[in-house]
């Protein structure tokens, strides 16, 4: 086991290289100046022909692109990665300073997600095809299509200005933390809903199933115990992978509530062609995917006593004789 | 008789009495305003750190620019210039920065001399160019002639900051207000000064919030988070207004404008033709444009350089008319043909010009390029709208030639006739070639003999204005060079004086908008009772 996950996490390295290059690459490509976006963002003029040039050897960008990369790389290993071409801070001190109110967030809105989808996944299942189950699905599918950030102007119109309830952005206590979460929860509440459902109604037709309600255990036990127990593996596996996705995509709900976060960052960041930004956030995120992949991995083996991993499953055959 | 006129005079006196008991407006409660602003574009980052786009509260410049444009002393008194390139400039006595120290021309040079460090600027300074005279007399001498200075000044940018001083960790001026707090992108907060040099402010307390996003803005305007909003979008004046606030419009001092590509490069050689450029600049409703699309709250202003700040020299731009006719003529004198599908032709090619939109984000012009495209078709051009996600794609199109009309907002921040035009259109550039003059001088490049529109007279005129001593010739000039821009060459086809406007809640007062934003002042605003 260890040396699986050993073996996991040293495929981050060949990870990071193959994203940080993609990131160089695709960066390089994409027009646009960082360093006529930085004078017309903070002192609103081109800038001179002189700051030009001082500009560009700052930032090192009339160097070739192997030889910038080659440099990032070098100092990645050191955990230097760059310097923010807009605010000249350190990239690592610049997104390591957000992560939390990202993750804050994040979380809140995967329990806000897993606390619709689970009752309403189980009651769906539990009431197949009749009325309530159809109203659900239909609103669950609603959910899930209405974009992000025009719920979020609903909510805020709603909550804020209508009802004067909750304030409309910023970083705070909870009030200023539900209607976020909701934003951004409410998308990925459909999907999981429907997964719970599914998984709910596969694992009602097997037989440790009947076999528990033939021995006479009350019904509610039954589903509870015996179903909604075991349906509850795939939705939370896909809920960890929903987590990451949520920490990476926050991007449009972070900046309409205002919410200090690496979305927001990184949004900021391609508008202002703030490469070293952007490079570090795509390795950030692709750690973070590789990393959850993992963990889900690992809960797979730790919640169904029946999957085993590949590695292990060899070594057993092995020693058995 | 007698008595019936002492009724009426006793009558009148009735009447007018309530006029003069009338509450005047006063400071009433806690004094404390939120303001929610854009993005937080503070460069904190020393030896470059500047004052970014504060809202004129910590900190104050020699000079400073009236909503009519004028220049006017601040920190300076007088200012008068030696020949040939060395301004002399005469500083207020009496003046403290907010950490007890006293201004001086040791200041001016200390802010000067971390100008020059930083590259110098439009002003040009360079690490000789300030001289301490004496504790209130300063000479700036820039490294090349700058007639301007003195107009330049007045941007907030050019901030005087105390001695030793290091704004991005902590800002030290002399303005009404104090520094309290900044947390990036976040807010910054600003309490009273009471030492100030002028009347103390009536506010006790500013915070500014950064929210970037208009719509999130505005929604916590209405929902009582904030009771200021600056850079309202003009389309939410109208519903902001129903909804109880005050939205102050001041003079235009953006406009909206569309650039020809007279360059001939990349196969757009359509607009080199002047005909057809003057047939697009007749082919306009301005003022459809500006009830239609801006909702009333922009003016079909044709000089592109604010009218306020030429004064009564905007009189030599004469601009457009709306006259579909005129249009066909003139498309019709350069034999571009009506064809069946009412797109006109010439000699097999139709006549489509392609519309990028724009500068600096397309979603600053909202429907400008829908309209300006249906109005074209009417004259039988055919227009496609190119959108660029943002400023940068947008210039690497620019530089690639690719485009015939280019759609673009600027703004005046400065006290400058000739910026805008010098910046951009002229063939030396006032910063170079910074990408607009291959696509749209009449001069470029600027070591041909033959211009490639005109007659050299636009780059002539630019020299004389950016040269003269005479404010009041100055004005004459850049008006002169934008009536040839527009008037005779049509390389620039205006289509409106913007306003940048802010809203507020009934109860805030003494905060008059400012054509150009940065510089709106915040020590006369204060917290009314209930309205």
């Amino acid at each position: 086991m260890l040396a699986y996950v050993g073996r996991r996490v040293l495929y981050l390295v060949p990870t990071w290289l193959g994203l940080s290059l993609l990131a160089f690459v695709v960066g390089d490509l994409t027009p646009g100046d960082p360093v006529r976006s930085y004078f017309q963002r903070t002192r609103g003029r081109p800038p001179t022909a002189v700051e030009l040039a001082r500009m560009r050897e700052q930032f090192g960008l009339d160097d070739s692109l192997p030889e910038r990369f080659l440099d990032w790389v070098a100092g990645a290993v050191h955990g230097d990665f760059g310097i923010s071409f807009s605010t000249g801070r350190p990239v690592f001190d610049e997104l390591s300073s957000r992560v939390p109110a990202t993750l804050q967030l994040a979380g809140a809105a995967m329990l806000v997600a897993l606390a619709i989808a689970i009752p309403v996944g189980i009651v769906a299942a539990l009431y197949r095809n009749r009325l309530v189950d159809q109203v659900l699905r239909v609103g669950s599918l609603l959910g899930a299509s209405l974009p992000g950030f025009f719920l979020a102007y609903l909510l805020i119109i709603l909550f804020a200005v209508r009802l004067g309830m909750l304030p409309t952005l910023g970083r705070g206590g909870l009030p200023h933390l539900i209607m976020p979460a909701l934003a951004l929860g409410l998308g990925d509440s459909a999907v999981l809903a429907r997964l719970m459902r599914s998984s709910l109604l596969e694992v009602l037709g097997e037989n440790y199933v009947r076999t528990a309600r033939a021995k006479g255990l009350r019904e509610r036990r039954v589903i509870l115990r015996h179903g909604v127990a075991n349906a509850l593996n795939a939705v939370v596996t896909e809920a960890g992978l929903t987590f990451a996705s949520l920490l990476a995509f926050s991007s449009i709900i972070e900046v309409i509530f205002v919410w200090p976060g690496i979305g927001r960052l990184l949004l900021e960041a391609i508008t202002q062609r703030d490469y070293p930004i952007i490079q570090g956030f795509v390795v950030f995120a692709g750690t973070v995917f590789v990393l959850i992949n993992l963990a889900v991995d690992i809960a797979y083996v730790w919640l169904d006593p029946r999957v085993t991993l590949a590695a292990d499953r060899a070594r057993q055959a092995g020693a058995a004789p | 008789m007698r008595r019936t006129s002492m009724v009426l005079v006793a009558f009148l006196l009735l009447l007018v009495t309530p006029a003069y008991g009338a509450a005047q407006p006063r400071p009433s409660g806690p004094q404390e305003l939120r303001v929610g602003t854009g993005e937080d574009s503070y460069d904190v980052e020393e030896p470059e750190a500047d004052v970014g786009f504060t809202p004129r509260a910590i900190f104050e410049t020699l000079v400073q620019m009236t909503p009519d444009y004028e220049v006017e002393p601040s920190l300076a008194t007088g200012w008068e210039l030696i020949e040939p390139n060395t301004w002399r400039f005469q500083l207020r006595e009496g003046v403290t920065f907010h950490d007890g120290t006293p201004f001086t021309a040791e200041a001016v040079k200390y802010t000067f001399d971390r100008i020059a460090e930083a590259g110098g600027g439009p002003l040009r300074l360079g690490p000789e160019s300030t001289v301490v005279v004496d504790d209130h007399t300063v000479d700036v001498t820039p490294t090349v002639q700058n007639r301007r200075l003195v107009e330049q000044l007045v941007h907030p940018n050019n901030s005087i900051v105390a001695t030793g001083s290091r704004p991005g960790e902590k800002p030290v001026g002399t303005g009404p207000f104090r520094f309290v707090e900044y947390v990036p992108e976040e807010r910054l907060v600003v309490e009273r000064n009471p030492d100030y040099w002028d009347e103390p402010a009536a506010l006790e307390r500013i915070t500014f919030r950064f929210i970037p996003e208009p719509n999130a803005r505005r929604l916590a305007l209405e929902a009582g988070d904030l009771d200021v909003m600056l850079d309202v979008p003009l389309d939410a004046v109208t519903s902001l207004e129903a909804r109880g606030f005050v939205v102050d419009q001041p003079a235009p001092g953006l406009y909206e404008a569309m650039y020809a590509n007279i360059s001939g490069e990349a196969g757009y050689t359509i607009l080199q033709d002047e005909n057809v450029r003057k047939a697009v600049a007749y082919a306009v409703d301005r003022d459809a444009l500006v009830e239609g699309v801006f909702d009333g709250l922009a003016v079909s202003e044709q000089t592109m350089v604010p009218a306020r700040l030429l004064a009564d020299a905007a009189a030599t731009v004469q601009g457009y008319a709306y006259d579909p006719d005129r249009a066909a003529q003139l498309l019709e004198q350069s034999g571009w043909q009506l064809g069946g599908d009412g797109i006109r032709a010439k000699e097999g090619k139709r006549l489509t010009l392609e519309l990028v939109n724009g500068f600096p984000s397309s979603q600053e012009h909202g429907v400008v390029a829908e309209f300006v495209q249906a109005q074209l078709k009417d004259v039988g051009i055919e227009v496609s709208i190119v959108t660029t996600p943002d400023a940068g794609a947008y210039e690497e199109r620019l530089n690639s030639f690719r485009g015939d009309l280019w759609l673009e907002r600027g703004n005046q921040n400065d006290a400058n006739p000739a910026f805008l035009p010098a910046l951009l259109f002229w063939e030396e550039g006032l910063f170079g070639n910074i990408g607009y003059q291959p696509v749209f001088a009449p001069g470029w490049p600027p070591d041909v003999a033959e211009p490639r529109v005109g007659d050299g007279a636009f780059d002539r005129v630019i020299v004389d204005a950016l040269a003269s001593p005479d404010a009041e010739e100055v004005k004459q000039l850049s008006a002169r060079a934008m009536h040839l821009l527009i008037d005779e060459y049509a390389i620039v086809i205006p289509l409106a004086g913007l306003i940048r406007a802010h809203a507020v809640r009934p109860e805030v007062m003494g905060l008059p908008a400012h054509p150009s934003g940065i510089q709106v002042r915040f020590d006369d605003a204060f917290i009314a009772g209930s309205v």
